[in-house]
């Protein structure tokens, strides 16, 4: 089988949003990262620590590989073989790009790993038997494992370390995989409170918490539903289109002037997870 | 609690106003008290139940938030605590706060990790031998009564960091009962030397800059976005400055020797050899080609090919920065520490900010700052300086009593000052600490504090970033451990030692906090409002904000001193430039005991939980040297080992190893993981300042013969993107931003 068959024939049986007949309603949760207005500072990635109950690993489990931290901040240079980095390094918040059509849900043989009503991409602690094929599968290699049971390994969180855990987050035990949620914690909060209103969650009434600390305001995180919010808003002027594996003004001759892209788009995953290039001044 | 009987007490006695003021922090005051401001005082009609105690708002399930200050660094970010069944557990900005408008960075999160840190000294420790005993808070005040007894004040030293509100006021009040003039303030990393410059210069330590109003930002090593001054704030001009003015994207255009978080992020980022900065900056000046008189004179030697040789900038960089700076106005320049940390820091420092006159950045990128009214609690600022005085002393045997606050000098000294040694000559030695850290171990009594989430204060931050502001600091929690104190308490307990009458309206700092603001509430913006009312709402409010007078700067060219060395010859011996890094996540190494921050990768080099010397890929290669060589160190002072790093963000004749790491105590977080840099530091001054020149140091480097693999985050394609599209950037004539939304 050749494949573009593959790919063809998965497509055809694969379950993904928004699907025709039933757009996400009232709700698509999604992300904008200015990587122009992103300095690498890794405050996001401390709080994520903080939010959602980040075990650390320390020394000896971070050289295996075993970092659990669901946002990182990747760092490149050029690669031209100049001396020196000297237009500076390009940083790159990464986390679960909560894919419409995620291939780490495909592969899972307990269906642990789901696709939300909301347009999240859901991992199920209690049904997850640790196959890790998800984390194998996922382009964006951001599902981590717990090969360790950390809330009892020694130093991760000895007495009143504990106390900072966060009650709304589940503490995960041994043999489950785990990534970022897009503090779905906070999410469930306000679409709650906003269905006994009888609304919707308004712009501005949720933040992650990557977002929240952000020094430079970085990270901008809405209903892409909502035409009122910021994302809808610059995803419409970025002209990127989340049910598109190529977007159209990518087509045009000479490329695009907009800065919106999708990582890895190609890959057909259908990202939620929109950047903005870097810029880099040409006069100097 | 402040009982109505000694209030009488105090309102009968003979009682004089203006040292009243003092007590409560006014004194001197520029901004008017009220005649009414303290009744509640006189009259008696105070109770004071410190809210940690009222607990009738705590629903299980549904948090409470709380409005406090961050005392990570001084930058006096405002905080919102989040608090569940009466235990704190997370940290955000305050939108409130001009500062930092709702945001934090990452050392901000972790302040969590500091108030439920395992490692935190729980009970007051007595020497015994080379043993902490635990001993009651009456014993240890006690003893520290008893010592004092018969000591005069010139055999009594204190060291502290920065200190600022009413813990400033206290402090002085404390020392002052004690006819001490010995506080010695002591930051290990502070930006001392260009705070003098500034001062001959634009007439204030630190002008308020506008790198928001910038069209164009030219940085000698200042990293604004990483550790400078006020890192939060200025990440957020600067996101204001990449929207641009008018459309227009701002430039940013680093210098420095060794790339820090805010050259990483520069559009120009210039490899400068180290010291040279200043000459650069003349270089700069000479090219621009606009400056006339005294500055044409000095600058007209400095021309392109002498400015390249000696700096190692391209020529052609020159001439495209001098094209932008006078294409693009305003523009703003920054000197920071990379530029300070020399011997001629201070000339460096000048010539820098004579750019900023040059192009007519002054009143336009750099403001005057907004004074504070009141003089008893504006900060006092650290110096290094202050540390090798205090060692002077100690080395003389000056002391007989000793108090530390939390500062770290046995861990931040550089090695030749022997600090360690000196110290053991003052005859009785107290610490106020967090941690059992290396200075604390020498002390004979440690006094345990409260955390910042546990204690009351008042902050005033150097930089304000729009008004004047008092930030409120209180408790977010009740203390975790039984028999911590608050700073502002144990200060309480010690003035009242000497000075019995004045404060003995006060049972806790909570009380003399809360009659101090009552007291001054007209001036702070109570006017009108009941005590209850006021007070509450400050501290919901968790700022208070005065509008505070901000002239105009006193700009004062004056070149005639200025006078740049020619850069040094390479020493054989020791033939490279040893970097001391300030990183954004370590600082000066007191915040290494909280996990979060061991583990989050240094951003340029991903490294975490260890040092690392960073070389340039090309001096690696002339030395034989692969990543993960453990490569000895060695100035004329010591030397240290270490894994290394190839970098090419570092000029080939530096090599780098970050400030922070290198604990031999402290916690289980911090005890042994890295190197500590100021081991190998040479003792080398600022000149004009005698600021330690934290650059000077010269070294050399041999292997070991040992390799690691270093623990990092990097993933196994480095610093490359193999050809596919991840970190995707654009050039400015590619790009139109002003439609963006
Ligand atoms: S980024 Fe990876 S983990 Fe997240 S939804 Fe996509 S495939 Fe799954
Ligand atoms: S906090 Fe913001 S600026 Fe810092 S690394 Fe994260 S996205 Fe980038
Ligand atoms: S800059 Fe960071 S550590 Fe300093 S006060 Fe602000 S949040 Fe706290």
């Amino acid at each position: 089988m050749s494949v573009t068959n593959l790919l063809d024939n998965w497509a055809a049986v694969r379950h993904f949003h928004p699907i025709d007949d039933k757009p996400h309603d009232p709700y698509k949760w999604a992300m904008a990262i200015d990587l122009d207005a992103c300095i690498g500072c890794n405050a996001c990635a401390v709080a994520c620590y903080a939010e959602n109950n980040l075990p650390v690993v320390g020394r000896e489990k971070f050289k295996h590989g075993q970092v659990m931290h669901w946002m990182r901040i990747e760092r490149y240079w050029d690669e031209d073989g100049r001396d020196y980095p000297d237009q500076g390094f390009q940083f790159l918040p990464m986390m679960c790009q909560q894919c419409e059509a995620a291939p780490c849900e495909t592969v899972c043989p307990v269906g642990a790993t789901n696709h939300t009503q909301d347009g999240l991409n859901s991992q199920i602690y209690n049904r997850c038997i640790g196959s890790r094929y998800c984390s194998a599968n996922c382009p964006f290699k951001v599902r981590y494992f717990n090969w360790y049971d950390y809330p009892t390994t020694e130093n991760v969180w000895p007495a009143e370390m504990n106390y900072q855990l966060n009650p709304d987050v589940t503490v995960r035990g041994k043999g489950v995989m785990e990534k970022c949620t897009f503090c779905v914690q906070r999410l469930r909060a306000a679409e709650v409170t906003a269905k006994g209103e009888g609304r919707i969650v308004r712009e501005g009434e949720v933040q992650t918490a990557c977002q929240q600390s952000c020094p430079t305001g970085a990270i901008s995180f809405g209903n892409l539903v909502d035409p009122e919010s910021r994302v809808h808003k610059q995803w419409q002027a970025q002209q990127v289109d989340l049910d598109k594996d190529m977007q159209e003004k990518n087509q045009k001759e000479g490329g695009s002037d907009l800065r919106g892209y999708r990582i890895l788009e190609e890959l057909r995953s259908y990202p939620s997870v929109m950047y903005l290039e870097r810029v880099r001044e040409s006069a100097v | 609690m402040i009982d109505s009987d000694s209030v009488k007490n105090l309102a009968g006695h003979p009682f004089d106003r203006r040292d009243f003021l003092k007590v409560l922090g006014w004194g001197g005051a520029a901004a008017a008290l009220s005649g009414c401001g303290n009744t509640s005082i006189e009259d008696g009609k105070e109770t004071v139940v410190s809210y940690v105690e009222a607990k009738d708002y705590v629903i299980p399930g549904v948090a409470v938030y709380f409005n406090s200050t961050c005392a990570q660094c001084d930058a006096g970010c405002s905080i919102t605590g989040k608090i569940r069944e009466g235990r704190v557990l997370k940290l955000e900005g305050n939108p409130e706060s001009p500062i930092n408008k709702g945001r934090l960075c990452g050392l901000g999160q972790a302040a969590v990790q500091h108030h439920y840190n395992p490692d935190r000294v729980r009970e007051p420790l007595l020497r015994n031998g080379d043993k902490g005993e635990a001993i009651s808070w009456e014993k240890a005040y006690a003893l520290i009564n008893e010592k004092l007894a018969g000591v005069k004040g010139e055999e009594i030293a204190l060291v502290s960091g920065d200190v600022s509100g009413h813990q400033k006021v206290l402090l002085g009040n404390y020392m002052d009962s004690l006819g001490s003039k010995n506080h010695f303030v002591y930051e290990a990393v502070s930006p001392a030397v260009v705070r003098a410059a500034n001062l001959k210069f634009y007439g204030v330590e630190m002008p308020r800059y506008r790198i928001d109003k910038a069209k164009v930002v030219l940085s000698f090593g200042a990293d604004f976005l990483g550790t400078w001054v006020s890192p939060v704030h200025f990440a957020q001009q600067y996101a204001a400055f990449r929207k641009g003015v008018d459309g227009q994207r701002g430039v940013l255009i680093q210098a420095e020797s060794k790339m820090t978080l805010t050259g990483a992020n520069a559009d120009r980022w210039l490899a400068v050899r180290p010291g040279t900065e200043g000459i650069l900056a003349l270089g700069i000046i000479n090219a621009l080609g606009v400056a006339t008189g005294d500055v044409a004179e000095l600058v007209k030697d400095y021309d392109k090919v002498r400015v390249s040789r000696e700096t190692g900038v391209e020529p052609s960089n020159i001439d495209k920065i001098a094209a932008i700076l006078k294409l693009r106005s305003p523009s703003l320049v920054l000197v920071g520490s990379a530029a300070e940390g020399y011997q001629h820091g201070l000339q460096n420092a000048a010539a820098i900010n004579l750019l900023n006159q040059v192009l007519g950045n002054v009143g336009k990128t750099i403001e005057a700052p907004v004074s504070v009214p009141f003089p008893q609690m504006a900060p006092a600022k650290g110096k290094t300086a202050a540390l090798k005085d205090l060692n002077d002393d100690l080395a003389a045997g000056k002391y007989k009593v000793l108090f530390n606050v939390a500062t770290n000098p046995v861990f931040t000294a550089p090695a030749s000052y022997k600090f360690r040694d000196n110290m053991a000559k003052a005859g009785f030695k107290v610490a106020f600490a967090h941690y059992l850290d290396e200075t604390a171990l020498q002390a004979d009594l440690v006094l345990p504090l409260d955390s910042e989430m546990e204690d009351w204060g008042t902050h005033v931050p150097e930089y304000l970033a729009d008004t004047v502001q008092i930030n409120i600091q209180q408790p977010l929690m009740e203390r975790l451990h039984a028999n911590t104190r608050g700073f502002g308490d144990i200060l309480l307990a010690l003035v009242k030692q000497r000075r019995a009458e004045e404060y003995k309206a006060f049972d806790d700092y909570y009380g003399y906090l809360r009659s101090a603001v009552l007291q001054n509430k007209a001036a702070l913006g109570g006017a009108g409002s009941d005590d209850d009312t006021f007070w509450n709402d400050t501290l919901s409010n968790g700022i208070v904000k005065l509008s505070g007078a901000s002239g105009a700067l006193s700009l004062k060219v004056d070149v005639s001193g200025l006078k740049l060395p020619t850069p040094k010859e390479i020493d054989e011996q020791y033939p490279m430039n040893l970097i001391p890094a300030v990183t954004s996540n370590l600082r000066d190494g007191r915040h290494t005991n909280q996990p979060w921050i061991q583990e989050s990768p240094d951003p340029l080099t991903t490294i975490v939980w260890d040092s690392w010397v960073e070389m340039h890929p090309k001096m690696a290669l002339q030395l034989g040297i692969v990543e993960g060589d453990i490569v000895k160190v060695t100035s004329k002072t010591g030397s240290v080992s270490a894994q290394v790093y190839l970098f090419p963000g570092i000029h080939p004749d530096a090599v780098s190893i970050p400030i922070g790491r290198g604990h031999d105590a402290m916690g289980r977080y911090a005890k042994g993981y890295g190197v500590n840099p100021f081991e190998i530091m040479d003792a080398v001054f600022e000149s004009a300042t005698g600021e330690l020149a934290m650059h000077e140091t010269r070294v050399n480097i041999t292997k070991t013969g040992q390799r690691v693999i270093v623990v990092k985050d990097e993933g196994p394609a480095g610093g490359r993107q193999m050809g596919r599209k991840i970190a995707a950037r654009m050039s400015t004539d590619q790009v139109d931003l002003s439609k963006e939304v």
